[in-house]
Parts: structure tokens; sequence; C-alpha cells
């Protein structure tokens, strides 16, 4: 699992790379940590070479969001395939962010 | 040679300046004291100011009008503060807050609001004379609401010093302004009451169990979900792999429902009864089989709204409708139809 992080203008954007499970979890988590501080900009989660996400991932993107929103950021959750597409409806997250 | 009356505004002005500092000091602990009460009172507020008279304005005011005050402390508007509220009123409740908060000085406090005439309208606002402990100053409280400040601030930078000079043909047109703007704020404040009447009444019916009573609408909705109406099917769907339910706002599924034909809270009701079940299975059926431990409070009303359209025969484009409703309009809910649709095929709902 690799993630990266990336500012482009007003945007900053986390691209997930691999399996997004409890395995890779901890490490995801420690190398998001600075989207939890990001003032005044939006927040992208580029989901376009992620393969899975568990519930360990949706609790990473779910702490993302809470902060993002008490900081006034927008989230939006890109590029989710037919896999990761599938978990947030079955779980209802889809309804908890937004998707392009 | 100077004249007794240009000696007394000298002495004036010169008293002034020794006094800046404890004038400053006033207008804060105004300040404070306002803020204090106010911050976190549940009054609509646009505004809590206050300064301190300009040297420059209280010389044009002694010019005028300066044998009036015998010393300083005879100017009740060195330092004057001002609350600004969105509603009339809300007006009057500061004015019973400000009656606690400071000495009102009675006898030099005016409601302009009750000076008008039968047959003019003009300047509305509160203005109160105070003092607060510990200072020899007065201050003048002003509370007005927006439109009344909109209006006195325009009209104040008429140019004009006194009504006396001012056009009638301005004046007449301010007025009619006034009276407007009257009108105005007793509508806002109206409304607001009779909103609040209604979200009431929506509550008392909810609580009651009224529903067919109640028109589906945001007030109605947010009632209805206040009760916790879902939480039992959720907290049944987070049994199937213990996990974690996330609350969720499901503001955005009003439109939803309305979409699905129901057009009261009891629509809803019967909605809910008739689908729930199929929504549980569909979601064992999805969760079943893997490990996610967190889910959505969001998940039971889209499972219900999942059921519903399935078992109309609104098959997969009306399950891309109900994903751009809750999505927005974007490529990837053609996607997100497709994977529910295969979940859902095979179970018993599909097939009436």
């Amino acid at each position: 699992m690799t993630t990266t992080i990336q500012e482009n203008g007003n945007q900053v954007i986390a691209t997930f790379e691999g399996r997004l499970d409890t395995a890779s979890a901890d490490r995801t988590a420690a190398v998001v940590k600075p989207l939890l501080d990001v003032r005044d900009k939006e927040v992208i989660l580029d989901c376009s070479k992620l393969d899975y996400i568990s519930s360990s991932g949706l609790r990473i993107f779910l702490s993302i969001r809470k902060e993002a929103a008490a900081h006034g950021c927008k989230v939006i959750v890109r590029n989710m395939n037919a896999n990761v597409h599938q978990v947030f409806v079955v779980t209802g997250f889809v309804s908890l962010f937004e998707i392009q | 040679m100077i004249s007794a009356s240009d000696l007394h505004q000298q002495m004036i002005l010169e008293a002034y300046r020794e006094a800046l500092p404890v004038l400053e000091q006033l207008k804060t602990d105004v300040l404070v004291t306002l803020h204090e009460a106010l911050d976190d009172s549940r009054l609509f507020l646009t505004a809590i100011e206050a300064r301190v008279k300009k040297e420059q304005s209280l010389a044009g005011k002694l010019a005028l009008k300066g044998a009036k005050y015998a010393s300083l402390t005879d100017i009740t508007d060195l330092v004057g503060a001002r609350v600004i509220t969105s509603y009339t009123d809300d007006v009057d409740r500061i004015a019973s807050i400000a009656e606690r908060l400071f000495e009102i000085d009675w006898e030099n406090s005016v409601d302009k609001r009750r000076l008008h005439q039968l047959d003019s309208f003009g300047y509305n606002s509160l203005h109160y004379i105070c003092r607060l402990p510990g200072y020899d100053f007065r201050f003048e409280l002003q509370l007005r609401t927006t439109l009344q400040h909109a209006w006195a601030v325009i009209n104040h930078d008429n140019g004009y010093k006194s009504d006396i000079e001012i056009p009638q043909e301005y004046l007449r047109r301010m007025n009619r302004l006034a009276g407007m703007l009257e009108m105005a704020d007793d509508e806002f404040s109206r409304i607001r009451t009779e909103l609040t009447d209604y979200r009431r009444r929506v509550q008392t019916l909810v609580k009651n169990g009224k529903l067919d009573d109640v028109q589906l609408d945001g007030d109605a909705f947010r009632s209805y979900l206040q009760a916790g109406r879902f939480n039992p099917l959720n907290k049944r769907i987070a049994a199937i792999n213990q996990a974690e339910i996330q609350e969720t706002p499901l503001d955005n599924y009003l439109q939803v429902l309305k979409w699905l034909g129901c057009n009261t809270l009891g629509d809803v009701n019967r909605l809910i009864k008739r689908y729930e079940e199929d929504a549980y299975r569909l979601a064992r059926h999805q969760l079943g089989n893997t490990d996610l431990d967190i889910i959505s409070s969001a998940l039971g009303l889209q499972n219900i709204c999942i059921v519903c359209i399935l078992s109309t025969g609104g098959g997969k484009s009306g399950l891309e409708q109900l994903f751009d409703m809750l999505n927005g309009t974007i490529a990837q809910n053609a996607t997100l139809a497709d994977i529910t649709y295969e979940q859902a095929k095979t179970l018993s709902f599909m097939k009436n």
C-alpha cells in the first residue's frame, strides 16, 4: 500500500495505491496525518489506484472528513473502482462523502 | 477677546482630553459586559459595537448647545454602544437584559419608537442612558434592528445637521422608506413567530403519532428523524457484523422520499413498515460475507429506498436516479446502480 500527498492550488490530494486494509491501516494513517491539519483547502482522496478498502480504511477516511469539516474544508472521494464503490454502498458511506 | 461661552467649551474639551483614558476603559468594559451577557443568548444579533466620541464631534456638539452642559459628566453620549438585532422583538429582550446589566437613567432615556406622531415615521430605535458601577460618566446604549440601523446610517449621512435644513422632498421620501422598513421589520418578526409555532405544532403531531396530519417538509422530516425512527433498523443491520454506527445527516433523503411519493410523514411511516424487513435482508446479503464493521446511520433508509425502487420495477435506472439525488449527477452513479442491482437481484423482493 502506497499513499502520497501533494498540493495543487487550493487542493490537497491524497492518492492511495493498493489495498487499504487492517495490515496497511496504521502506516496509511501516519502518512495522511498532515491532512488532519489542512485549512481552507479542498481535500481530495484519489482512489483511482485503490484496489480495496476495509473498515480500517473507512475509519481513516472518516477521521479525515471529521477534521476537515471542523476546519471548514470539503472532502471529495474521487475515482473509486467497482470494489471500493461497493464497500461505500453496502456501508451507507455514500451518504457521508461527496463522490466524484 | 475670548467669550465666556468659548471659554466654557474649551474647559469642557480640556476635561475631555484628560478623561479620554477613562472613557476608553468605560467603552471596553461596556463591550465586555454586553458580550458576556449576549454572546451565549439565543438572540439573533447583527453587531455589538461601541465608540468614544471624537473630539471634533464633541466640539461641534458644544458649539450648538454647549450652555446646556455644566461639566463634562453632563454629556451622556461620550461613550456610545450599540446592539443591532435581526428581529424587532429582540430589541425589547435586549432592553430588559440591559436593565439588569446597567443602571438606567430613566429621565434621559428615550424610546424613539414610541415618540412618533400618528402622521410621522422616521428614526426608530431605543436609547438608554446607562451607568456602569465605578464610573462617573454615563454612556448611551442604542438598541435597533438591522433595518432601523440601515435607515439611520443613510439618513445620518445626508449632509444636513438638523431636520430643519432638510429639503421637504428628501424628508418625505426618507419617511416613506422608514414606514416601509418598519412594516418589513414587523413582517420578519411575524414570520419568525409563525415558523416557531409551526415547528412546535409539527413536533406535537409527531410525538402524538398523528403522522398523516403532517406534510412532509424540512421541519417535519427533522422532527421525524429526531424521534429516531430508523434506529431499530440500523441497529439490526449493525448487529450483522457487530458494526459501529456512524451518525450521518439524512437531510438529502427528503427529496428522495418525496420522489418516492411520500407527501406526509404518515406516507414515510408506511414506506418504512412495508420495506424495512427487505431492507434488512438486503443489508444481510451485502454485509454478511464481509468483515465490514462500520456502517453509516443512513444505511437503513438507503436500503429502504433501494428496496422500494427495485420492488416497484424501478430497476437500474431508478437506482441511478436515487444516487443522482444523493451524490449529485455524476458518471459513477451508473456504476453504483449496476453494483447495487447485481447484489440485490437474487433476493425475494425482486420476484414480486
